[in-house]
């Protein structure tokens, strides 16, 4: 039977991704990891693309993860996973293995919008048993905050550096959300740690699935947004709040929002106590910052209309 | 006499802005450590300089760019480290079969897989061996301190176009990484043949192909034939190197890069100490210096290659050597680095121990 989704009863499941791993203080991906596997009632077997989480959580002889974890290239996390499921399902089909057991694999954004997208886009479309979930802090945080196509429009990055030349990125962020629906998958939705309950409940709706699934979970990271190391949950919310980061999710081709804020708040709010941003609130870039609220509210139009009319 | 002017740099950046000094107007890249300072400064600085920068979404990306940019006609460059230059060989070969130049530099880290993020020199056998498909060379030139991240980038460039052909520059996590003083040697710019193989548009002009696929009958064959004159031609001009107190050296320690450095101080501590021991340096790795190191082992010399991994160019010194003397070996693989005093332990272990008698 399934546990119940309330701390009580969470706080008495053995935690499958434990503590002493070396992700900065305050990094919103560990707590991301620890909700999906607390989510998840199944034995679990989890790929890891290249990243912070791969790298500090697998320090030499020592691992947080307490499942069977496999890591190889960048670009190749939906791929490994698929041949692992793969696999699975063979032996279950020659009757070697009884277990019903649960595929998932992590990657952030650059190892899943841009070099990991090509691999990922296969695992969706040859409908592998599995749940990608990308925890997108919108930028190369590992190797020094190098932009990636999930970083926002205006942000400041050390390869997009805001300055006399230009006001950080130019381009808006790719919408990997829809673009994983758009492979006909079951299920793809978005999700943020500060509505954790929103979050469990997807993971748990997404293993009931069979075939590919995807989550694109918004995962704060202060040194890339150059925010305060407590922020990580505040800062989501505002996300959330500012329909920067809509919380929905795509069922059988059926757009369903999960939470409206009742009080859409400007993305000034949640831009504003982010570094990365600081060169938007300078006069010279008023217009920037009335576009990336432009952007913000299209989108978050788009996806209402889109959730109306059942599409 | 007026002092040199001096800068102080980290190695990827004087790299990098050697490369805007060249006349380098084309870079893509990819993050990856211990190469991101490549990257970082050419985003502000190719602005600066009017070129273009870009931040591909793959390695494969960034190296296919630079091939359209090249085959327009402009001095390209890429960038990255192990796991990012093996994604990059497949359009290596391509580059060399097309006979395009380009300029790809290897700040090298320890391997394989993911290995770590510390300098290592594991990439030889890759870069100086081919690494893609199909019989090609690259030009490998191998930096040993932050004036040469200057010079051989530029020099770089040169050789690029003057052979049509990717070079390498195959740095390590130590020279990409450490800041010191060096000179800003000033860009001439070589005489070099007029490209007049770029598409550039072909109004008033017959229209030109630039292509790695010959099917014709015998088609390839001649295009390899011609390939590896190029390579002959190379071998016979562009050896660099560098030999210190080989004259009377009993015993002659062979190191390349970040390893050359360190073994240079080991070297200097044994001379003190009254052992005639010399450092021969490669620096260009391809072409091999496999001439001079024959000269040597003709005099009846002993060898030392110390390499940081499990014995790469070491199989070029003996084949050099061609067994006219002994070559030992001292490495260490995975991203380790010497340090001095262990590098000078080991040398004077393989030291002979009555003068004159190696060999």
């Amino acid at each position: 039977m399934a546990t119940g989704l309330t701390l009580k009863e969470l706080s008495k499941k053995e935690d499958r991704f434990t503590h002493g791993h070396r992700m900065c203080a305050g990094c919103g991906a560990p707590t991301i990891v620890k909700m999906v596997l607390l989510a998840t009632d199944y034995p679990v077997i989890a790929a890891n693309a290249t990243g912070c989480l791969e790298v500090s959580s697998c320090i030499s002889e020592y691992t947080a993860w307490k499942i069977p974890w496999i890591h190889t290239a960048f670009e190749n996390a939906a791929a490994t996973i698929s041949g692992v499921e793969t696999m699975y399902r063979s032996l279950k089909k020659q009757g070697k293995i009884d277990k019903d057991v649960k595929f998932i694999a992590f990657g952030g954004d650059g190892g899943t919008y841009d070099i990991g997208l090509q691999s990922l886009s296969g695992a969706m479309e040859r409908g592998h048993d599995m749940l990608y979930v990308c925890y997108d802090n919108g930028a190369y945080m590992n190797t020094g905050i190098q932009r990636s196509s999930a970083t926002p429009l205006g942000a400041d990055t050390t390869t997009c550096p805001a300055g006399d030349i230009i006001p950080g990125k130019l381009r808006v962020r790719k919408n990997l959300t829809k673009i994983m629906a758009a492979h006909n998958i079951p299920y793809a939705a978005q999700a943020s740690p500060s509505h954790w309950m929103d979050l469990m409940k997807k993971v748990r709706k997404a293993h009931e699935f069979i075939g590919p699934k995807f989550m694109n979970i918004l995962s704060p990271c202060n040194r890339g947004w150059r925010s305060q190391t407590n922020d990580a949950i505040t800062l989501s919310r505002l996300g959330v709040n500012s329909c920067y980061w809509p919380l929905y999710e795509i069922e059988d081709g059926v757009t369903k929002i999960t939470y409206t804020p009742k009080d859409k708040i400007p993305v000034a709010d949640f831009m504003k106590p982010q570094g990365r941003f600081k060169h938007l609130f300078a006069p010279a870039n008023e217009w920037l910052l009335k576009k990336v609220q432009e952007e913000v509210d299209k989108e978050w139009e788009k996806l209402k209309k889109q959730a109306e009319c059942g599409c | 006499m007026a002092k040199k002017k001096m800068l102080l740099m980290k190695g990827n950046e004087a790299l990098a802005e050697a490369a805007i000094q060249a006349g380098c107007r084309f870079y893509a890249g990819y993050p990856i450590t211990p190469q991101n300072e490549i990257p970082e400064y050419l985003s502000k600085r190719m602005p600066e300089a009017k070129g273009v920068f870009i931040q591909a979404e793959s390695e494969i990306a960034s190296i296919n760019m630079v091939y359209g940019a090249s085959a327009a006609g402009v001095r390209a460059m890429t960038s990255s480290s192990g796991p990012g230059i093996s994604l990059k060989q497949e359009t290596i070969s391509f580059l060399a079969g097309a006979e395009l130049p380009a300029v790809i530099i290897n700040i090298q880290r320890g391997g394989p897989g993911l290995g770590n993020i510390t300098a290592s020199q594991a990439d030889y056998f890759q870069a100086v061996k081919g690494g893609g498909h199909g019989d090609y060379k690259c030009i490998v030139f191998s930096p040993f301190n932050v004036q040469e991240m200057w010079d051989l980038t530029m020099r770089a460039f040169d050789k690029a176009d003057a052979y049509r052909m990717p070079v390498i520059i195959l740095g390590d996590g130590v020279v990409g990484q450490m800041m010191e003083p060096f000179h800003p040697t000033k860009y001439v710019r070589p005489g070099l043949p007029e490209k007049d193989w770029i598409l550039d548009g072909c109004r008033g002009r017959e229209p030109r192909v630039i292509r790695t696929l010959f099917v014709g009958s015998g088609e390839l064959e001649k295009q390899n034939i011609l390939l590896q004159k190029k390579y002959v031609l190379i071998r016979k001009k562009e050896v660099m190197f560098d030999a210190y107190d080989i004259e009377d050296a009993e015993l002659v320690v062979v190191a390349f890069g970040i390893a050359a450095r360190i073994a240079l101080s080991a070297v200097k501590e044994l001379r003190r100490k009254g052992k005639k021991v010399g450092l021969f340096r490669p620096v260009t790795l391809f072409p091999f210096p496999e001439k001079q190191i024959a000269d040597i082992a003709d005099r009846k010399k002993r060898f030392i290659v110390v390499e940081m991994n499990a014995g790469q160019m070491v199989e070029d010194v003996r084949l050099a050597v061609n067994g006219k003397a002994d070559v030992l070996f001292y490495g260490r693989p995975g991203g380790a680095v010497f340090n001095p005093e262990e590098l000078y332990r080991k040398i004077k272990a393989a030291y002979p121990r009555v003068a004159g008698t190696a060999g």
